[in-house]
């Protein structure tokens, strides 16, 4: 293509790239080679910092407070994904139509997504309060002597976990409806000429050809999944008695309430890890089940 | 039965979709019943998941305009009695909440357009313009979107303490420059225009920033639209950060961290709490009701990526 | 007046000192000689020398003061700035909630405020943290104070605050309440057993009415063991409170939620939950602190007060605010100013006891006097009562993390039910490995 060559150039993609690069190295690059740096240190942020090389990840390993943000990291992540993607997955399958009105409904699913998890989470909680929350009312008219939801301490990550699930439903079902719309429709009536049944069109033509969508999401709720805070800190604060910490919980926390920086940012780093093997490990596995028609 | 929840099929009295479905004649009799049901039953369910959807929003909107009482009664009414304001006076009172909101426009606004002109600068340079290790630095960038900020807060905090920006707008905004995601989107947008245009213009003597106001940019106004609903919702939504970086005193404080510090006051008054949350997205939720269809679209759209 | 009472007081006053004292030599360091510290005040910047004629600023963040005392404040605030007119002060307030995470993002952040209020459990983390500047000895009349309350804001032989005041926590009632139930009024001599007994009597749950409220927490917990007869610490600093006491303690406290007072799932976590009930006369017995005094009073609540109810021996709260500098002030003369009019002017005195404003630290009799005439509550004198028996909070360098430990274990007995023996034996184990 045309364009200077040399110097010029280099001044050129200086001046374009530059901010962005600038901005990048300074705070998310350098961060995170600073998060290094910290986790192998005892520091509170006032005094000088103490190195200590691994024994920040010593006790991390023995830290029963961690392990536990951790199960609860991955007890949400199981908890939330197949409701998020059944959810979406029925709601993009509703309103795959041309129905008069369906663009207003969609609108209305959608809705939960671009408020923010601080409301959501301050919503649920106000539903699923144990004495006198919609939730429990209603489980009550048919019987159900609804539970303590986020004071109980079974109950806690469960609520957090229905909370998040409703907000993201719509997300899902929009990426699942643009999946659903670029279906071959002739594939629908082959199956229907060979008599098969509408769950078995469901199962072996939509799902299968949904794959890229369901992987997509499955991609992104994972990586957001691993990082969970907004709605945890406003809705339980990890408790009650510590049932519902996650590990970006414990971060803030070991920073900010007990000024253990170096620690928390050794956890951190264990996060960071934990989402880059599984996100790889995903990408790897994309071959097997995603398929791209 | 009726397969309302399952692929549409053929027999709906409308084609849906482009490929989906087919125009049918409406018949008259028996089928025609069973497709009307089906009509009816669709949004009977549909009406139905409004409410789940919806439904909150509207509790949430009542239970901003119940007394102290009335919040708590059991079995719950349906609309308050009597109605009430005091919650938002009270809310008011507690915090500024007015100043979180202008907090929360500025910084959205302000963090939007600078990410908007960083990233489509550098996709520019990533898709336009031929330089060594180009594909490297770019592989650099989108192995950044795996750095969630969740993981670098300490770090960014201690830099933000060293250049003495801690509790300020500034630390609230700069970190949100950053937008891997946007270039990688604009550059998918950039790449997606011939490059005789950009010949055509150097020819006639424009250089790089030309080509990139003048011919470019007018091109990929769908994209950036796209860009910019996403960051502006990201931002204004954002918490932990400006959770972090505001600990010290009210004054910076957006709307999502001012609604926690409510509920730290509040605790179970959820009236009160929940007059705050109203007040916290009712600005987003008419921002969407007039955007709803590009934001609808833009997510889509990125689905398809 | 009353020649005894004052007498009382004064030996009341000598107790708490002899507590402190105790505890002082527990935690502080073994180099404590109790001489002066050395080293003048040194300050970075040449301009702020005494009797300078710059206007400087000083910024003093409190959680004492709102919301009841901001006038206080204020009037010790002008007092001040009008004996020294080249100085202002810049009060912030926060809410005891927010305080301290504020704080400490301050502090980290670099942007620490020059004077500000810590309590006496939290004194030495920051002591240790390297944040506090030494007051050195520039011009503190230490007689002022109870010496050895001046020891509770020392660390290592360093003084790095004054201590501003004292509060203890009390029996607060509902004489309407008492009455109605035709009750008699607690007494000195109660033990936890008349404590149920009353509280049970004057619970109504159904009309939202309450007997007791207690709250199930660390502070609680650690004076709820000594009123067991048990220790927190013992002399090598081991943890001590899984013993047979604090059993006994856990088990009273965390069996009264869903019984005489709200369960934790109805409070919920908010804060002034039980103010609030109390305020509203649905709550017959609150333990709270003499702070509360002021908005009683103006809620109109008709209340009095008493010593805590005892079990195997009586213990009360007693609490220790201290004002304090920043390590990096830049006016660090002004700073120390300031900290010694604020703990122990006369100002300082007569305003706090007339508003009730928690009690200065100042080893001055008479000034009390005044402050057991103002009613309500009608038995002021239980306040200096309690100070016959003072349960001070254990203190460690790791502070936050143990409030937490025996917080949370706590929570798991109330609501999971768990076997108290073995969560209090886990979370000594935990408080151990602390330190």
């Amino acid at each position: 293509m045309v364009g200077q060559t040399g110097v010029k150039k280099a001044l050129w993609v200086s001046a374009f790239l530059g901010p962005s690069l600038l901005a990048l190295l300074a705070f998310s690059i350098g961060p995170m080679v600073g998060t290094l740096w910290v986790s192998l240190q005892d520091w509170n942020l006032i005094r000088d910092a103490e190195f200590i090389g691994l024994d920040n990840y010593r006790e991390l390993w023995g830290d029963e407070d961690f392990h536990r943000a951790l199960r609860n990291t991955l007890y949400y992540l199981v908890g939330y994904l197949p409701l998020a993607l059944v959810g979406g997955l029925g709601l993009a399958l509703l309103v795959n139509s041309k129905l008069k009105g369906v663009a207003v409904f969609r609108a209305m699913y959608f809705l939960p997504v671009v408020t923010s998890w601080v409301v959501v989470a301050l919503l649920w909680k106000w539903l699923l309060n144990p004495s006198d929350g919609l939730v429990n009312w209603l489980l009550g008219l048919v019987g159900i002597d609804g539970p303590g939801w986020w004071t109980s301490r079974t109950w806690a990550m469960p609520s957090v976990i229905l909370a998040s699930a409703w907000k993201d439903l719509g997300f899902v079902m929009i990426i699942l409806l643009a999946g659903l719309q670029s279906i071959d429709e002739s594939l629908y009536e082959a199956a229907k000429i060979d008599g098969a049944g509408a769950w078995q069109r469901l199962r072996s033509i939509t799902i299968p050809m949904l794959t890229p969508s369901l992987f997509f999401v499955t991609v992104i709720s994972l990586i957001n999944g691993f990082q969970v805070f907004d709605q945890v800190w406003v809705m339980t604060d990890g408790g009650p008695a510590g049932s519902s910490t996650v590990v970006v919980e414990q971060i803030v926390k070991n920073t900010f309430t007990f000024g253990r920086a170096g620690y928390a940012s050794a956890m951190s780093v264990v996060l960071f890890v934990i989402i880059l093997v599984v996100t790889a490990l995903q990408l790897r596995m994309q071959k097997r089940w995603v398929f791209y028609g | 039965m009726a397969d309302l929840a399952l692929a549409p099929t053929p027999t709906d009295t409308e084609p849906s979709g482009g490929s989906i479905g087919r125009a049918d004649q409406p018949l008259p009799g028996w089928s025609g019943y069973r497709r009307r049901a089906r009509l009816v039953g669709r949004y009977t369910v549909m009406v139905a998941c409004a409410v789940l959807m919806v439904g909150p929003f509207v509790w949430m909107v009542l239970a901003a305009l119940r007394t102290d009482a009335d919040i708590r009664s059991v079995p719950p009414t349906l609309f308050p009695d009597p109605v009430t304001g005091e919650n938002f006076t009270r809310v008011t009172e507690a915090f500024d909440f007015w100043r979180f909101t202008a907090n929360s426009i500025g910084i959205a606004i302000a963090s939007t357009i600078l990410q908007l002109a960083t990233a489509t600068a550098a996709a520019y340079a990533f898709a336009r313009i031929q330089f060594k290790g180009r594909n490297l630095l770019f592989a650099l960038y989108l192995a950044t979107m795996m750095i969630p900020l969740q993981v670098v807060i300490v770090p960014l905090f201690i830099e933000m303490r060293n250049l003495g920006l801690v509790d300020s707008y500034a630390a609230l905004l700069l970190p949100t420059i950053v937008s891997s995601f946007g270039t990688f989107l604009m550059r998918q947008a950039f790449l997606g225009l011939p490059s005789e245009l950009d010949e055509a213009a150097f020819i006639d003597g424009a250089n790089h920033f030309q080509v990139f106001t003048k011919v470019l940019l007018p091109l990929v106004k769908p994209a950036l639209a796209t860009f910019a609903v996403f960051a502006f919702m990201a931002t204004w939504n954002s918490f932990l950060w400006p959770l972090v970086i505001t600990q010290a005193s009210d004054r910076h404080v957006t709307l999502p961290v001012g609604l926690s510090r409510l509920n730290g006051r509040f605790g179970t008054d959820w009236n009160v709490v929940m007059a705050g949350s109203v007040i916290s997205i009712a600005p987003i939720v008419v921002f969407y009701a007039f955007t709803q269809r590009w934001v609808i679209r833009s997510v889509a759209y990125t689905g398809m990526k | 007046m009353n020649t005894s009472r004052n007498h009382r007081t004064g030996h009341r006053l000598a107790a708490l000192a002899a507590a402190l004292a105790l505890v002082a030599g527990a935690c502080g360091s073994d180099d404590d000689t109790g001489d002066s510290p050395a080293a003048g005040t040194e300050t970075t910047d040449g301009s702020d020398t005494s009797g300078s004629d710059e206007e400087v600023t000083i910024s003093y963040f409190t959680f004492s003061a709102a919301p009841d005392h901001l006038e206080d404040l204020d009037a010790i605030i002008a007092a001040f700035e009008e004996e020294n007119p080249n100085i202002n002060i810049e009060p912030q307030t926060a809410s005891y909630d927010d305080y301290f995470t504020s704080l400490q993002t301050q502090i980290a952040g670099g942007t620490a405020p020059d004077t500000f209020e810590l309590n006496y459990e939290n004194f030495v983390t920051y002591a240790r943290s390297g944040a506090l500047l030494d007051l050195g000895s520039a011009g503190i009349d230490t007689a002022r104070y109870y010496p050895l309350a001046l020891e509770g804001f020392q660390d290592g032989g360093t003084q790095y605050g004054l201590p501003a005041t004292f509060s203890d926590v009390v029996l607060i009632y509902n004489t309407a309440l008492f009455d109605e139930a035709g009750l008699d009024y607690p007494s000195p001599d109660w033990t936890w057993d008349d404590y149920l007994v009353a509280a049970e009597a004057l619970t109504d749950a159904d009309a939202g009415v309450y007997g007791g409220f207690q709250p199930v927490s660390f502070f609680e917990f650690y004076k709820s063991l000594a009123q067991a007869g048990g220790e927190f610490f013992d002399a090598d600093g081991n943890a001590t409170f899984n013993s047979e006491a604090g059993v006994a303690a856990a088990e009273w406290l965390t069996s009264k939620p869903g019984t005489v007072m709200p369960t934790l799932a109805d409070i919920g976590g908010t804060p002034d939950f039980d103010t609030n009930l109390f305020q509203s006369g649905k709550l017959a017995m609150w333990h709270n602190g003499i702070w509360q005094f002021n908005g009683l009073n103006e809620s109109g609540v008709a209340y009095d007060i008493e010593v805590e109810p005892g079990m195997a021996q009586q213990a009360n709260a007693v609490f220790m605010n201290g004002v304090v500098a920043s390590a990096d002030t830049e006016h660090a003369e002004a700073a120390a100013k300031w900290i010694e009019f604020f703990a122990s002017s006369p100002t300082t005195v007569d305003t706090r006891l007339a508003s009730s404003w928690e009690l200065p630290a100042v080893d001055d009799e008479a000034a009390f006097a005044s402050y057991l005439e103002i009613t309500p509550p009608q038995n002021r004198q239980a306040v200096i009562a309690a100070l016959d028996n003072i349960a001070l909070p254990p203190v460690i360098e790791r502070q936050a993390e143990m409030q937490e430990i025996v917080g949370q274990a706590l929570e798991r007995i109330v609501l999971d039910g768990a076997d108290i023996q073995s969560t209090l034996d886990d979370a000594a184990a935990e408080v151990d490995a602390l330190r």
